[in-house]
Protein backbone atom coordinates (compact mmCIF):
# COMPACT_ATOMS: atom_id res chain seq x y z
CA UNK A 1 0.00 0.00 0.00
CA UNK A 2 1.46 3.32 -1.04
CA UNK A 3 0.51 7.17 -1.19
CA UNK A 4 1.50 10.16 -3.60
CA UNK A 5 5.48 9.90 -3.00
CA UNK A 6 7.20 13.11 -2.84
CA UNK A 7 11.11 13.29 -2.74
CA UNK A 8 12.65 13.59 0.86
CA UNK A 9 13.92 17.38 1.50
CA UNK A 10 18.00 17.42 1.82
CA UNK A 11 17.41 17.90 5.49
CA UNK A 12 15.39 14.99 5.98
CA UNK A 13 17.71 12.72 3.92
CA UNK A 14 20.81 13.67 6.10
CA UNK A 15 18.73 13.09 9.34
CA UNK A 16 18.16 9.72 7.08
CA UNK A 17 21.35 8.91 6.74
CA UNK A 18 22.94 9.85 9.61
CA UNK A 19 20.57 8.13 12.30
CA UNK A 20 21.44 4.69 12.28
CA UNK A 21 20.55 3.24 15.48
CA UNK A 22 19.00 4.88 19.02
CA UNK A 23 21.86 5.89 19.90
CA UNK A 24 22.66 7.78 16.89
CA UNK A 25 18.95 9.30 17.43
CA UNK A 26 19.58 9.93 21.20
CA UNK A 27 22.85 12.39 20.34
CA UNK A 28 20.63 13.69 17.55
CA UNK A 29 18.20 14.76 19.96
CA UNK A 30 20.34 15.78 22.92
CA UNK A 31 22.25 18.13 20.50
CA UNK A 32 18.54 19.84 20.18
CA UNK A 33 17.77 20.15 23.34
CA UNK A 34 15.32 17.13 22.99
CA UNK A 35 17.13 14.43 25.21
CA UNK A 36 18.23 15.42 29.07
CA UNK A 37 20.12 12.99 31.67
CA UNK A 38 19.16 12.25 35.10
CA UNK A 39 21.76 11.83 37.17
CA UNK A 40 20.21 12.50 40.45
CA UNK A 41 19.90 8.98 42.29
CA UNK A 42 16.47 7.45 42.10
CA UNK A 43 14.49 4.47 43.05
CA UNK A 44 13.25 2.34 40.77
CA UNK A 45 9.71 2.72 42.41
CA UNK A 46 8.19 5.00 41.84
CA UNK A 47 10.99 7.30 40.86
CA UNK A 48 11.06 6.51 37.37
CA UNK A 49 6.91 6.25 36.87
CA UNK A 50 6.69 10.00 38.52
CA UNK A 51 9.66 10.87 36.17
CA UNK A 52 8.50 9.95 33.07
CA UNK A 53 4.65 11.18 33.64
CA UNK A 54 6.39 14.38 34.26
CA UNK A 55 8.16 14.52 31.35
CA UNK A 56 5.60 13.22 29.16
CA UNK A 57 2.86 16.04 30.07
CA UNK A 58 4.47 18.13 27.08
CA UNK A 59 3.32 16.23 24.29
CA UNK A 60 4.54 18.85 21.53
CA UNK A 61 8.15 19.83 23.08
CA UNK A 62 9.11 17.16 25.64
CA UNK A 63 12.35 15.59 25.65
CA UNK A 64 14.00 11.88 26.08
CA UNK A 65 15.10 11.38 29.47
CA UNK A 66 17.89 9.17 30.08
CA UNK A 67 18.33 7.38 33.83
CA UNK A 68 22.01 6.44 34.44
CA UNK A 69 22.05 6.23 38.39
CA UNK A 70 19.18 4.04 38.87
CA UNK A 71 19.25 2.16 43.05
CA UNK A 72 20.94 -1.14 42.61
CA UNK A 73 21.37 -1.08 39.10
CA UNK A 74 24.78 0.54 39.08
CA UNK A 75 26.17 1.20 35.48
CA UNK A 76 23.05 0.38 33.76
CA UNK A 77 21.22 2.91 31.36
CA UNK A 78 17.63 3.09 30.63
CA UNK A 79 15.97 5.84 28.27
CA UNK A 80 12.08 6.86 28.44
CA UNK A 81 10.25 9.15 25.97
CA UNK A 82 12.21 8.62 22.89
CA UNK A 83 8.80 9.38 20.68
CA UNK A 84 7.80 11.11 23.71
CA UNK A 85 6.99 14.60 21.88
CA UNK A 86 5.99 15.64 18.29
CA UNK A 87 9.38 17.65 18.06
CA UNK A 88 11.25 14.12 18.70
CA UNK A 89 8.80 12.98 15.62
CA UNK A 90 9.83 16.00 13.48
CA UNK A 91 13.84 15.71 14.46
CA UNK A 92 13.21 12.16 13.24
CA UNK A 93 11.50 13.58 9.87
CA UNK A 94 13.94 16.42 9.06
CA UNK A 95 12.22 18.88 10.46
CA UNK A 96 12.68 22.11 12.61
CA UNK A 97 11.38 22.25 16.04
CA UNK A 98 8.07 23.93 15.56
CA UNK A 99 6.73 21.74 12.82
CA UNK A 100 3.07 21.19 13.10
CA UNK A 101 1.34 17.88 13.36
CA UNK A 102 -0.55 18.36 10.52
CA UNK A 103 2.63 18.94 8.60
CA UNK A 104 3.79 15.95 10.14
CA UNK A 105 0.91 14.16 9.28
CA UNK A 106 1.38 14.90 5.71
CA UNK A 107 5.25 14.05 5.35
CA UNK A 108 4.24 10.77 6.93
CA UNK A 109 2.01 10.35 3.89
CA UNK A 110 4.42 10.92 1.47
CA UNK A 111 6.77 8.62 2.86
CA UNK A 112 4.32 5.69 3.23
CA UNK A 113 4.21 2.47 1.40
CA UNK A 114 6.76 -0.71 1.23
CA UNK A 115 7.35 -0.77 -2.71
CA UNK A 116 10.85 0.89 -2.32
CA UNK A 117 12.72 -1.05 0.75
CA UNK A 118 16.09 0.01 1.48
CA UNK A 119 17.50 -2.69 3.02
CA UNK A 120 21.32 -3.62 3.89
CA UNK A 121 22.44 -7.36 5.11
CA UNK A 122 25.48 -7.69 7.30
CA UNK A 123 27.17 -10.48 8.47
CA UNK A 124 26.23 -11.56 12.09
CA UNK A 125 29.66 -11.11 13.14
CA UNK A 126 30.15 -7.38 12.08
CA UNK A 127 26.88 -6.57 14.21
CA UNK A 128 27.35 -4.16 16.65
CA UNK A 129 24.20 -6.20 18.70
CA UNK A 130 26.32 -9.00 18.57
CA UNK A 131 29.57 -7.54 20.55
CA UNK A 132 28.56 -10.05 23.51
CA UNK A 133 26.29 -12.95 23.46
CA UNK A 134 24.99 -15.08 26.46
CA UNK A 135 24.37 -18.66 25.74
CA UNK A 136 22.83 -20.04 29.45
CA UNK A 137 22.17 -18.15 32.79
CA UNK A 138 20.37 -16.04 31.85
CA UNK A 139 18.64 -12.92 34.10
CA UNK A 140 16.70 -10.48 32.47
CA UNK A 141 16.49 -8.76 36.52
CA UNK A 142 19.96 -8.20 35.91
CA UNK A 143 20.48 -7.47 32.20
CA UNK A 144 17.55 -4.32 32.19
CA UNK A 145 17.00 -1.80 34.78
CA UNK A 146 13.48 -3.18 35.46
CA UNK A 147 10.88 -2.01 36.95
CA UNK A 148 7.09 -1.37 37.75
CA UNK A 149 5.77 1.08 34.84
CA UNK A 150 2.17 1.40 36.93
CA UNK A 151 1.44 1.04 40.68
CA UNK A 152 -0.91 -2.42 39.68
CA UNK A 153 0.83 -3.39 37.44
CA UNK A 154 1.20 -7.52 37.84
CA UNK A 155 5.19 -7.45 37.64
CA UNK A 156 8.04 -5.97 35.96
CA UNK A 157 7.20 -4.94 32.05
CA UNK A 158 8.87 -4.48 28.75
CA UNK A 159 6.56 -2.25 26.95
CA UNK A 160 8.66 -1.44 23.83
CA UNK A 161 10.00 -4.21 22.30
CA UNK A 162 9.81 -4.79 18.92
CA UNK A 163 9.40 -8.80 18.79
CA UNK A 164 10.57 -11.01 15.30
CA UNK A 165 8.53 -13.79 14.11
CA UNK A 166 8.01 -16.17 11.30
CA UNK A 167 5.08 -17.62 10.16
CA UNK A 168 5.56 -21.30 10.93
CA UNK A 169 3.25 -22.63 8.25
CA UNK A 170 5.71 -20.40 5.49
CA UNK A 171 8.92 -20.06 7.39
CA UNK A 172 10.16 -17.69 4.28
CA UNK A 173 8.39 -15.71 3.68
CA UNK A 174 10.18 -12.14 4.21
CA UNK A 175 6.65 -10.65 4.30
CA UNK A 176 4.82 -12.50 6.38
CA UNK A 177 7.67 -12.22 8.78
CA UNK A 178 5.86 -10.17 11.76
CA UNK A 179 7.43 -6.84 13.43
CA UNK A 180 5.90 -6.01 16.37
CA UNK A 181 5.31 -4.58 19.81
CA UNK A 182 3.57 -6.88 22.22
CA UNK A 183 3.60 -6.13 26.07
CA UNK A 184 5.75 -8.65 27.66
CA UNK A 185 6.07 -9.56 31.25
CA UNK A 186 9.57 -10.70 33.10
CA UNK A 187 7.97 -13.93 34.60
CA UNK A 188 11.47 -15.60 35.66
CA UNK A 189 15.00 -15.04 34.96
CA UNK A 190 15.09 -16.40 32.13
CA UNK A 191 11.48 -16.34 30.97
CA UNK A 192 8.57 -14.23 29.82
CA UNK A 193 4.75 -14.10 28.77
CA UNK A 194 3.86 -12.11 25.67
CA UNK A 195 0.39 -10.98 24.95
CA UNK A 196 -1.17 -11.30 21.50
CA UNK A 197 -4.47 -12.25 20.47
CA UNK A 198 -5.76 -13.86 17.65
CA UNK A 199 -6.66 -10.71 15.62
CA UNK A 200 -2.61 -9.85 15.89
CA UNK A 201 0.08 -11.32 13.23
CA UNK A 202 1.61 -12.68 15.85
CA UNK A 203 -1.12 -14.53 17.47
CA UNK A 204 -1.97 -16.23 14.18
CA UNK A 205 2.01 -17.30 14.37
CA UNK A 206 1.39 -18.63 18.01
CA UNK A 207 -1.73 -20.56 17.05
CA UNK A 208 -0.63 -22.28 13.87
CA UNK A 209 2.86 -23.29 15.97
CA UNK A 210 0.95 -24.89 18.94
CA UNK A 211 -1.69 -26.45 16.19
CA UNK A 212 0.85 -28.41 14.05
CA UNK A 213 3.13 -28.67 17.14
CA UNK A 214 6.40 -26.88 16.00
CA UNK A 215 8.53 -24.60 17.76
CA UNK A 216 7.97 -20.81 17.42
CA UNK A 217 11.02 -18.89 17.59
CA UNK A 218 11.12 -15.17 18.72
CA UNK A 219 13.68 -12.66 18.23
CA UNK A 220 13.04 -9.87 20.92
CA UNK A 221 14.97 -6.43 19.55
CA UNK A 222 15.28 -3.96 22.51
CA UNK A 223 16.48 -0.48 22.03
CA UNK A 224 15.56 0.22 18.10
CA UNK A 225 16.25 1.99 15.78
CA UNK A 226 13.68 4.75 16.19
CA UNK A 227 11.79 4.18 12.47
CA UNK A 228 11.41 0.26 13.60
CA UNK A 229 9.23 1.29 16.50
CA UNK A 230 6.83 3.50 14.66
CA UNK A 231 6.55 0.73 12.15
CA UNK A 232 6.09 -2.03 14.78
CA UNK A 233 3.03 -0.87 16.28
CA UNK A 234 1.20 0.12 12.68
CA UNK A 235 -1.06 -2.25 11.42
CA UNK A 236 0.42 -2.90 8.21
CA UNK A 237 -1.01 -5.69 5.75
CA UNK A 238 -0.10 -9.54 7.02
CA UNK A 239 2.13 -10.11 3.98
CA UNK A 240 3.99 -6.53 4.13
CA UNK A 241 6.93 -5.76 5.79
CA UNK A 242 7.13 -3.64 8.58
CA UNK A 243 11.17 -3.34 7.92
CA UNK A 244 10.45 -2.28 4.52
CA UNK A 245 8.06 0.41 5.57
CA UNK A 246 10.73 1.88 8.43
CA UNK A 247 13.61 1.95 5.97
CA UNK A 248 11.33 3.49 2.84
CA UNK A 249 9.73 6.19 6.08
CA UNK A 250 13.65 7.38 6.58
CA UNK A 251 14.63 6.81 2.69
CA UNK A 252 18.19 5.54 4.09
CA UNK A 253 19.05 1.92 4.31
CA UNK A 254 18.09 0.09 7.34
CA UNK A 255 20.84 -2.61 8.21
CA UNK A 256 19.63 -5.49 9.03
CA UNK A 257 21.53 -9.14 10.18
CA UNK A 258 20.39 -12.66 11.13
CA UNK A 259 19.44 -13.93 14.72
CA UNK A 260 20.87 -17.19 15.64
CA UNK A 261 17.52 -18.42 15.52
CA UNK A 262 16.67 -17.57 11.96
CA UNK A 263 14.80 -14.46 12.10
CA UNK A 264 15.73 -10.94 10.57
CA UNK A 265 16.79 -8.63 12.87
CA UNK A 266 18.36 -4.77 13.24
CA UNK A 267 22.49 -5.68 13.40
CA UNK A 268 22.55 -2.06 15.40
CA UNK A 269 19.65 -2.56 18.17
CA UNK A 270 21.24 -2.43 21.94
CA UNK A 271 19.65 -6.00 23.03
CA UNK A 272 18.12 -8.65 21.02
CA UNK A 273 16.44 -11.68 23.28
CA UNK A 274 16.03 -14.95 21.41
CA UNK A 275 13.68 -17.40 22.73
CA UNK A 276 11.32 -19.84 22.34
CA UNK A 277 7.63 -20.19 22.77
CA UNK A 278 6.61 -22.94 25.54
CA UNK A 279 3.65 -24.71 23.54
CA UNK A 280 0.74 -25.53 24.90
CA UNK A 281 1.86 -23.38 28.73
CA UNK A 282 -0.47 -20.32 30.06
CA UNK A 283 0.58 -18.49 33.08
CA UNK A 284 -1.48 -15.46 35.08
CA UNK A 285 -0.03 -12.28 33.28
CA UNK A 286 -1.46 -8.75 34.32
CA UNK A 287 -2.77 -6.25 35.53
CA UNK A 288 -1.02 -3.84 32.66
CA UNK A 289 -1.91 -0.57 32.85
CA UNK A 290 -2.86 0.00 29.33
CA UNK A 291 -3.11 2.49 26.74
CA UNK A 292 -7.02 3.48 27.23
CA UNK A 293 -5.89 4.47 31.02
CA UNK A 294 -7.27 1.75 32.14
CA UNK A 295 -5.69 -1.56 33.51
CA UNK A 296 -6.37 -4.56 31.81
CA UNK A 297 -7.01 -7.63 34.21
CA UNK A 298 -5.57 -10.94 35.04
CA UNK A 299 -5.38 -13.76 32.74
CA UNK A 300 -3.76 -17.20 31.31
CA UNK A 301 -1.31 -16.05 28.36
CA UNK A 302 1.61 -17.92 26.25
CA UNK A 303 4.92 -17.81 28.01
CA UNK A 304 8.11 -17.90 26.43
CA UNK A 305 11.51 -19.08 27.22
CA UNK A 306 14.99 -17.43 26.32
CA UNK A 307 16.79 -19.32 24.20
CA UNK A 308 20.00 -16.80 24.47
CA UNK A 309 20.51 -12.92 24.89
CA UNK A 310 23.01 -10.54 22.40
CA UNK A 311 23.75 -6.94 23.06
CA UNK A 312 26.15 -4.45 22.84
CA UNK A 313 28.85 -2.63 25.03
CA UNK A 314 26.33 -1.12 27.83
CA UNK A 315 23.45 -1.59 26.54
CA UNK A 316 21.03 0.97 26.39
CA UNK A 317 17.39 -0.43 28.06
CA UNK A 318 14.60 1.63 26.14
CA UNK A 319 11.24 1.21 27.46
CA UNK A 320 8.27 3.27 27.58
CA UNK A 321 5.44 5.30 29.84
CA UNK A 322 1.72 3.85 29.20
CA UNK A 323 -1.34 4.39 30.90
CA UNK A 324 -3.97 7.60 31.21
CA UNK A 325 -2.76 9.54 28.11
CA UNK A 326 -1.40 11.81 26.99
CA UNK A 327 1.76 9.23 27.08
CA UNK A 328 4.26 8.90 24.88
CA UNK A 329 2.30 5.79 23.13
CA UNK A 330 -0.01 7.87 21.72
CA UNK A 331 2.68 9.97 19.71
CA UNK A 332 4.50 6.80 19.14
CA UNK A 333 1.98 5.57 16.87
CA UNK A 334 -1.04 8.47 16.22
CA UNK A 335 0.50 9.13 13.05
CA UNK A 336 1.47 5.91 12.55
CA UNK A 337 -2.22 4.91 13.11
CA UNK A 338 -3.75 7.70 11.17
CA UNK A 339 -2.18 7.45 7.94
CA UNK A 340 -3.24 3.56 6.94
CA UNK A 341 -6.84 4.59 7.68
CA UNK A 342 -6.34 7.97 4.75
CA UNK A 343 -4.68 6.09 1.97
CA UNK A 344 -7.45 3.40 2.46
CA UNK A 345 -10.25 6.14 2.65
CA UNK A 346 -8.79 7.73 -0.30
CA UNK A 347 -8.85 5.31 -2.61
CA UNK A 348 -12.39 5.27 -2.71
CA UNK A 349 -13.28 8.94 -1.05
CA UNK A 350 -9.90 11.34 -2.69
CA UNK A 351 -12.31 13.91 -1.12
CA UNK A 352 -10.73 12.86 2.42
CA UNK A 353 -8.24 15.57 2.98
CA UNK A 354 -6.85 14.51 6.84
CA UNK A 355 -7.28 11.66 9.29
CA UNK A 356 -6.43 12.60 12.89
CA UNK A 357 -7.08 9.14 15.10
CA UNK A 358 -4.31 9.93 17.35
CA UNK A 359 -6.11 9.96 20.60
CA UNK A 360 -6.15 6.30 22.12
CA UNK A 361 -4.61 4.16 19.01
CA UNK A 362 -7.99 6.12 17.36
CA UNK A 363 -10.16 5.12 19.67
CA UNK A 364 -11.96 9.09 18.63
CA UNK A 365 -10.99 10.04 15.38
CA UNK A 366 -11.47 13.07 13.93
CA UNK A 367 -11.64 12.93 9.64
CA UNK A 368 -11.78 16.23 7.74
CA UNK A 369 -13.65 15.74 4.33
CA UNK A 370 -14.98 17.95 1.55
CA UNK A 371 -18.53 17.37 1.50
CA UNK A 372 -20.30 16.70 -1.91
CA UNK A 373 -23.60 16.80 -0.53
CA UNK A 374 -25.99 16.38 2.06
CA UNK A 375 -25.00 12.98 4.15
CA UNK A 376 -21.67 12.38 2.13
CA UNK A 377 -19.40 12.85 5.29
CA UNK A 378 -21.65 10.28 7.12
CA UNK A 379 -20.88 7.39 4.20
CA UNK A 380 -17.16 8.43 4.36
CA UNK A 381 -17.80 7.65 8.23
CA UNK A 382 -19.43 4.35 7.51
CA UNK A 383 -16.44 3.64 4.62
CA UNK A 384 -13.83 4.46 7.57
CA UNK A 385 -15.77 2.06 10.38
CA UNK A 386 -14.85 -1.11 7.14
CA UNK A 387 -10.91 -0.75 7.08
CA UNK A 388 -8.89 -2.87 8.95
CA UNK A 389 -8.21 -0.72 11.86
CA UNK A 390 -11.32 1.40 11.93
CA UNK A 391 -13.60 -2.73 12.60
CA UNK A 392 -11.99 -2.55 16.03
CA UNK A 393 -10.88 0.23 16.87
CA UNK A 394 -12.93 3.80 15.60
CA UNK A 395 -15.22 4.41 18.28
CA UNK A 396 -16.38 7.63 18.24
CA UNK A 397 -15.89 9.63 14.62
CA UNK A 398 -16.00 13.07 14.31
CA UNK A 399 -16.57 14.47 10.50
CA UNK A 400 -15.46 17.66 9.98
CA UNK A 401 -15.31 19.95 6.79
CA UNK A 402 -12.64 20.00 4.73
CA UNK A 403 -11.77 24.10 5.83
CA UNK A 404 -11.27 22.34 9.59
CA UNK A 405 -7.85 21.46 10.74
CA UNK A 406 -8.50 17.71 12.22
CA UNK A 407 -5.42 18.39 14.44
CA UNK A 408 -6.40 21.79 16.29
CA UNK A 409 -8.92 20.87 18.34
CA UNK A 410 -10.04 24.46 18.41
CA UNK A 411 -10.97 24.05 15.15
CA UNK A 412 -12.86 20.96 15.66
CA UNK A 413 -14.68 22.20 18.66
CA UNK A 414 -15.73 25.39 16.39
CA UNK A 415 -17.46 22.91 13.89
CA UNK A 416 -19.09 21.02 16.69
CA UNK A 417 -20.58 24.23 17.72
CA UNK A 418 -21.80 25.57 14.74
CA UNK A 419 -21.99 22.80 12.08
CA UNK A 420 -23.53 19.73 14.62
CA UNK A 421 -27.45 19.50 15.06
CA UNK A 422 -28.16 16.63 17.58
CA UNK A 423 -29.88 14.63 14.50
CA UNK A 424 -26.75 14.63 12.91
CA UNK A 425 -25.49 11.96 15.47
CA UNK A 426 -25.47 8.20 14.90
CA UNK A 427 -25.12 5.51 16.80
CA UNK A 428 -24.27 2.30 15.47
CA UNK A 429 -25.47 -0.50 18.61
CA UNK A 430 -23.30 -3.81 19.38
CA UNK A 431 -20.31 -3.33 17.53
CA UNK A 432 -16.84 -4.90 17.73
CA UNK A 433 -14.78 -3.23 19.95
CA UNK A 434 -11.54 -3.95 21.36
CA UNK A 435 -11.56 -5.70 24.77
CA UNK A 436 -9.40 -3.73 27.03
CA UNK A 437 -11.88 -0.61 26.29
CA UNK A 438 -13.31 0.33 29.50
CA UNK A 439 -16.97 1.74 27.78
CA UNK A 440 -17.29 -1.57 26.30
CA UNK A 441 -20.69 -2.93 27.09
CA UNK A 442 -18.76 -6.52 27.59
CA UNK A 443 -15.54 -6.86 26.98
CA UNK A 444 -15.16 -6.85 23.13
CA UNK A 445 -18.74 -5.49 22.35
CA UNK A 446 -19.74 -1.71 22.13
CA UNK A 447 -21.76 1.02 20.15
CA UNK A 448 -20.61 3.25 17.94
CA UNK A 449 -20.74 6.74 17.54
CA UNK A 450 -20.57 9.52 15.00
CA UNK A 451 -20.80 12.38 14.46
CA UNK A 452 -21.06 14.33 11.21
CA UNK A 453 -20.11 18.23 12.07
CA UNK A 454 -19.56 19.11 8.38
CA UNK A 455 -21.95 22.15 7.18
CA UNK A 456 -25.08 21.70 5.13
CA UNK A 457 -24.92 21.02 1.71
CA UNK A 458 -28.19 20.58 -0.73
CA UNK A 459 -30.69 19.35 -0.58
CA UNK A 460 -30.16 20.59 3.12
CA UNK A 461 -31.74 23.74 3.73
CA UNK A 462 -31.28 24.37 7.62
CA UNK A 463 -28.38 27.15 7.86
CA UNK A 464 -28.39 28.31 4.46
CA UNK A 465 -28.85 31.94 5.59
CA UNK A 466 -25.97 31.91 7.45
CA UNK A 467 -22.57 32.91 5.75
CA UNK A 468 -19.42 31.96 7.38
CA UNK A 469 -16.68 34.24 8.03
CA UNK A 470 -13.27 33.29 6.36
CA UNK A 471 -10.21 34.81 7.84
CA UNK A 472 -7.10 34.48 6.02
CA UNK A 473 -5.65 31.25 5.74
CA UNK A 474 -3.31 29.15 3.79
CA UNK A 475 0.47 28.61 4.17
CA UNK A 476 1.44 32.50 3.90
CA UNK A 477 -1.06 32.51 7.67
CA UNK A 478 1.22 29.41 8.58
CA UNK A 479 4.24 30.90 7.77
CA UNK A 480 3.37 34.19 9.90
CA UNK A 481 2.50 32.38 12.88
CA UNK A 482 5.82 30.74 13.19
CA UNK A 483 7.66 33.53 12.51
CA UNK A 484 5.54 35.54 16.03
CA UNK A 485 6.53 32.26 17.66
CA UNK A 486 10.20 32.81 16.68
CA UNK A 487 10.27 36.10 17.75
CA UNK A 488 8.86 35.66 21.08
CA UNK A 489 11.38 33.40 21.10
CA UNK A 490 13.87 35.88 20.70
CA UNK A 491 15.04 34.25 17.42
CA UNK A 492 15.19 30.89 18.77
CA UNK A 493 13.25 28.53 17.57
CA UNK B 1 6.72 -14.02 57.13
CA UNK B 2 7.07 -12.80 53.48
CA UNK B 3 3.42 -13.81 51.45
CA UNK B 4 2.63 -12.74 48.57
CA UNK B 5 0.99 -9.21 48.44
CA UNK B 6 -1.36 -9.72 45.83
CA UNK B 7 -3.04 -13.35 46.90
CA UNK B 8 -1.42 -14.08 50.22
CA UNK B 9 -0.03 -17.24 49.15
CA UNK B 10 2.36 -18.75 51.95
CA UNK B 11 6.35 -18.44 51.90
CA UNK B 12 7.03 -21.21 50.04
CA UNK B 13 5.15 -20.65 47.10
CA UNK B 14 7.91 -17.28 47.31
CA UNK B 15 10.71 -16.93 45.29
CA UNK B 16 13.71 -14.71 45.41
CA UNK B 17 14.55 -13.54 41.91
CA UNK B 18 17.34 -11.29 42.44
CA UNK B 19 19.05 -9.57 45.05
CA UNK B 20 20.05 -5.65 43.60
CA UNK B 21 23.54 -4.61 44.93
CA UNK B 22 25.24 -1.12 44.84
CA UNK B 23 28.09 0.22 43.53
CA UNK B 24 30.14 -0.74 46.61
CA UNK B 25 28.61 -4.19 46.50
CA UNK B 26 25.59 -3.98 49.41
CA UNK B 27 22.34 -4.97 49.31
CA UNK B 28 20.02 -2.25 48.34
CA UNK B 29 16.51 -4.73 47.14
CA UNK B 30 15.39 -8.30 46.35
CA UNK B 31 12.86 -8.97 43.81
CA UNK B 32 10.68 -11.71 44.55
CA UNK B 33 8.27 -13.89 42.96
CA UNK B 34 4.90 -15.45 43.93
CA UNK B 35 4.75 -18.92 41.95
CA UNK B 36 0.76 -19.16 43.14
CA UNK B 37 -0.48 -16.13 40.93
CA UNK B 38 3.29 -15.08 39.05
CA UNK B 39 2.99 -11.69 40.67
CA UNK B 40 6.71 -10.01 40.90
CA UNK B 41 7.24 -7.05 43.27
CA UNK B 42 10.68 -5.49 44.99
CA UNK B 43 11.08 -5.12 48.47
CA UNK B 44 12.10 -1.36 47.92
CA UNK B 45 8.38 -0.56 46.64
CA UNK B 46 5.76 1.51 47.61
CA UNK B 47 3.72 0.01 50.41
CA UNK B 48 0.72 0.85 47.90
CA UNK B 49 2.12 -1.76 45.59
CA UNK B 50 3.72 -4.67 48.12
CA UNK B 51 1.25 -4.79 51.25
CA UNK B 52 -1.67 -6.57 51.16
CA UNK B 53 -3.71 -4.36 53.60
CA UNK B 54 -2.85 -1.05 51.73
CA UNK B 55 -3.13 -2.58 48.65
CA UNK B 56 -6.67 -1.79 46.78
CA UNK B 57 -8.85 -5.08 47.01
CA UNK B 58 -10.06 -4.64 43.69
CA UNK B 59 -6.32 -6.22 42.59
CA UNK B 60 -6.44 -9.25 44.63
CA UNK B 61 -5.92 -12.29 42.67
CA UNK B 62 -7.34 -15.54 44.00
CA UNK B 63 -5.32 -18.36 41.51
CA UNK B 64 -8.29 -20.89 42.40
CA UNK B 65 -10.40 -18.97 40.24
CA UNK B 66 -11.23 -19.72 37.19
CA UNK B 67 -9.32 -16.46 34.40
CA UNK B 68 -9.79 -16.05 30.81
CA UNK B 69 -7.07 -17.72 29.07
CA UNK B 70 -5.55 -16.45 25.54
CA UNK B 71 -5.97 -18.09 22.62
CA UNK B 72 -6.83 -21.85 25.12
CA UNK B 73 -4.60 -24.32 23.64
CA UNK B 74 -7.27 -26.74 23.77
CA UNK B 75 -9.43 -25.29 21.03
CA UNK B 76 -7.18 -26.56 18.76
CA UNK B 77 -7.96 -29.99 19.86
Amino acid sequence: MSTQKKPLSDKARAVGERIGSLRDFLEFLEENGQCITWTDEILPEPDVRNIAVAAGRDSMNGPAVIFNNITGYPGKKLVLGVHGSFTNLALLLGHPKGTTIKELFYDIISRWGDDKPLLDFIEPDAAPVNENRLSDNFNLYDLLPLYRINEYDGGFYIGKANVVSRDPRDPDNFGKQNVGIYRIQVQAPGEFTLLSVPAHDMGRHIMAAEQDNVPLKIAVMLGNHPAMCMFAATPVGYDESEFSYASQMMGSPLRLTKSNNGMDILADSEMVIEAELMNGVRSFEGPFGEFPGSYSGVRKIPRFKVTAISHRNDPIFENIYIGRGWTEHDTLIGLNTSAPIYAQLTKDFPEVVAVNALYQHGLTGIISVKNRFAGFAKSVAMRALGTPHGTMYLKNLIMVDDDVDPFDLNEVMWALSTRTRAEDTIVIPNMPMIPIDPAAEIAGKGHRLIIDATSFMPPDKLGSDSKIVTPPAGPEIDEIAKLIQLLQNGGQS
Amino acid sequence: MNTCPRCQAAEEKIRAEHKGLNAQGELVWTIFHCNACEFTWRDSEPASTIDYNKREAFFRVDPEKPYPVIMPPAQYK
